[in-house]
């Protein structure tokens, strides 16, 4: 989607834009993007905590510019919390913070000055339950975002939806029936539509967490095609423990154990030849 | 607790090695035949049909733990590696099988000089054991020596090749030229075998380190 939105923009003037990051921290960055490719998103000695609990230990990534990033490892090991934190809604959940840097086109996103919703408007969100608002239609689902931003006009808001379904597949499957309830569509349906809702605040970066955990087969089949062909406009980082998935889907894989990130590189090389012996063993299905 | 997968990869390297031992005796019957004058050609066929049987095997097995278990980093490495080397013990047994059948339809003549085959399938044995014991012990370091012996055993083939060629005008042609036709083809064979040596040094190198042999 190029066109741009009308509507009541977030001033965005308060924003540090940082000209230098810094090089002096040892940053993860896929051996193949090294130097080649532009990064999106900047992440920098970040640490998150549940209370006292440290969830993330000093992670250092870069994430690259239209790619398929995927986070992979056991569970409890961070990588939902990452995610979580890289649209600031891990500090929605009482009691958790968070430290260090997360560098946005070059703007530090937890700079005291940005408000969070400006992110929210960029980084957009998929969970692993299908969530559709369950009193809305197909259509208010995905128009949703964009009234609550102010945004008034029909014809706008008819190609918006429009074009954020046949973004996520499923205006075929839907067009004759934009005013019935999303929740009576199926679990791929339902999480498809909850891609489109994403896709109409027109993001940079998509974070999609384990998004066809809930689904079969043919389903998260399509989601996996979906979000391939979704890098061409924009940056997918995907949370999964589907290791075959990840390996199907995905440009850069990130292996995450106990809050820290063990190793990152192309995913070719992560699953064909992992340098570090947990990677290998946990990729392996012989840990623990 | 053994993963499902390792019942597969274990029957896979149960093949391999079995085919390695196959592939090294076709040889030496192969050699026997030449040195000793006796016709053991049914014998190498036999094995090599083993060698043939055993490489659909490992096919059969190497893509079904792919189907079933989508193996990653060394067990994948294992897999493609596997494919090759049944690969290369099948040609190598094929090649064994070419030296006897050459010694069976061109006749032995007592003048014939055994001396460069005898040379050269010395350095032969030695590189497919080299072969074998690398894949055995997963030691890449040895790929760099057998494309040294590898390297001997060309020069050998070509300094025959050039001297048959280069050959003393007055020399009784009908004598030599069986003599050389037969040398010829079974130094020509064992040149490849040689090869074939080499290529298992890569994929052990290859399965071992995960890039592709620098002699590649």
């Amino acid at each position: 989607m190029s066109r741009t939105l009308e509507g009541p923009e977030e001033e965005l003037s308060t924003t540090r834009r940082l000209s230098n990051i810094s090089d002096s921290v040892e940053v993860e960055r896929p051996t193949e993007a090294k130097n080649i490719r532009p990064v999106k998103l900047s992440i920098r000695n970040f640490d998150a905590w549940y209370g006292a609990k440290r969830a993330l230990k000093g992670i250092n990534l870069d994430v690259i510019e239209n790619s398929i990033t995927a986070f992979i490892g056991p569970s409890g090991c961070g990588k939902t919390t990452l995610i979580r934190c890289l649209n600031r809604m891990h500090e929605m959940t009482p009691g958790a913070t968070a430290k260090g840097q997360a560098i946005l086109d070059g703007m530090n996103m937890y700079d005291a000055k940005i408000d969070p919703v400006t992110i929210k408007r960029r980084i957009g969100m998929v969970f692993q339950k299908p969530n559709p608002f369950p009193t809305m239609s197909i259509y208010d689902n995905v128009a949703a975002g964009l009234k609550l931003n102010g945004i008034k006009d029909k014809k706008l808001i008819d190609d918006v939806v429009r074009e954020s379904l046949e973004g996520a597949a499923l205006w075929e499957e839907v067009k004759n029936e934009l005013n019935k309830p999303g929740m009576g569509l199926s679990g791929g349906q339902q999480q498809r539509l909850c891609i489109a809702r994403a896709l109409a605040m027109q993001p940079e970066i998509l974070l999609l967490d384990e998004p066809t955990s809930a689904l079969d087969p043919i389903a998260s089949s399509k989601i996996e095609e979906l979000v391939h062909g979704m890098k061409k406009d924009l940056t997918v980082v995907i949370v999964t423990h589907n290791m075959q998935q990840a390996a199907r889907v995905s440009d850069y894989t990130a292996f995450m154990y106990l809050g820290e990130l063990i190793e990152y590189g192309d995913t070719k090389q992560i699953f064909e030849n992992p340098r570090m012996e947990l990677t290998e063993r946990y990729i392996s299905g012989k840990f623990g | 607790m053994p993963r499902l997968m390792d019942l597969g990869i274990s029957s896979v390297s149960e093949n391999l090695t079995e085919m390695g031992a196959i592939a090294q005796r076709s040889l030496q019957i192969a050699l026997d035949s030449y040195f000793q004058n006796n016709g053991l050609r049914k014998r190498v066929f036999e094995l090599c049909e083993k060698l043939r049987s055993l490489e659909d095997e490992v096919g059969d097995i190497a893509t079904e733990i792919v189907a079933r278990y989508q193996p990653v980093a060394k067990d994948l490495r294992f897999i493609r590696a596997s494919i090759e080397i049944a690969y290369i013990f099948w040609r190598s047994g094929r090649y064994s099988y070419d030296i006897v059948n050459t010694i069976e339809d061109i006749p032995l003549d007592q003048s014939c000089d055994k001396t460069a085959v005898l040379e050269m399938s010395s350095l032969v044995r030695k590189a497919m054991g080299l072969g074998l014991s690398s894949l055995r012990t997963r030691d890449e370091t040895t790929v760099e020596k057998l494309y040294e012996m590898d390297s001997t055993v060309d020069t050998l083939y070509r300094r025959y090749l050039h001297n048959t060629i280069n050959s003393d005008k007055h020399y009784d042609w009908r004598i030599r030229s069986r003599c050389d036709i037969r040398n010829i083809l079974i130094l020509r064979y064992l040149e490849r075998i040689s090869d074939h040596a080499c290529y298992l040094g890569d994929c052990v190198f290859y399965l071992v380190t995960g890039m592709s042999s620098p002699r590649r």
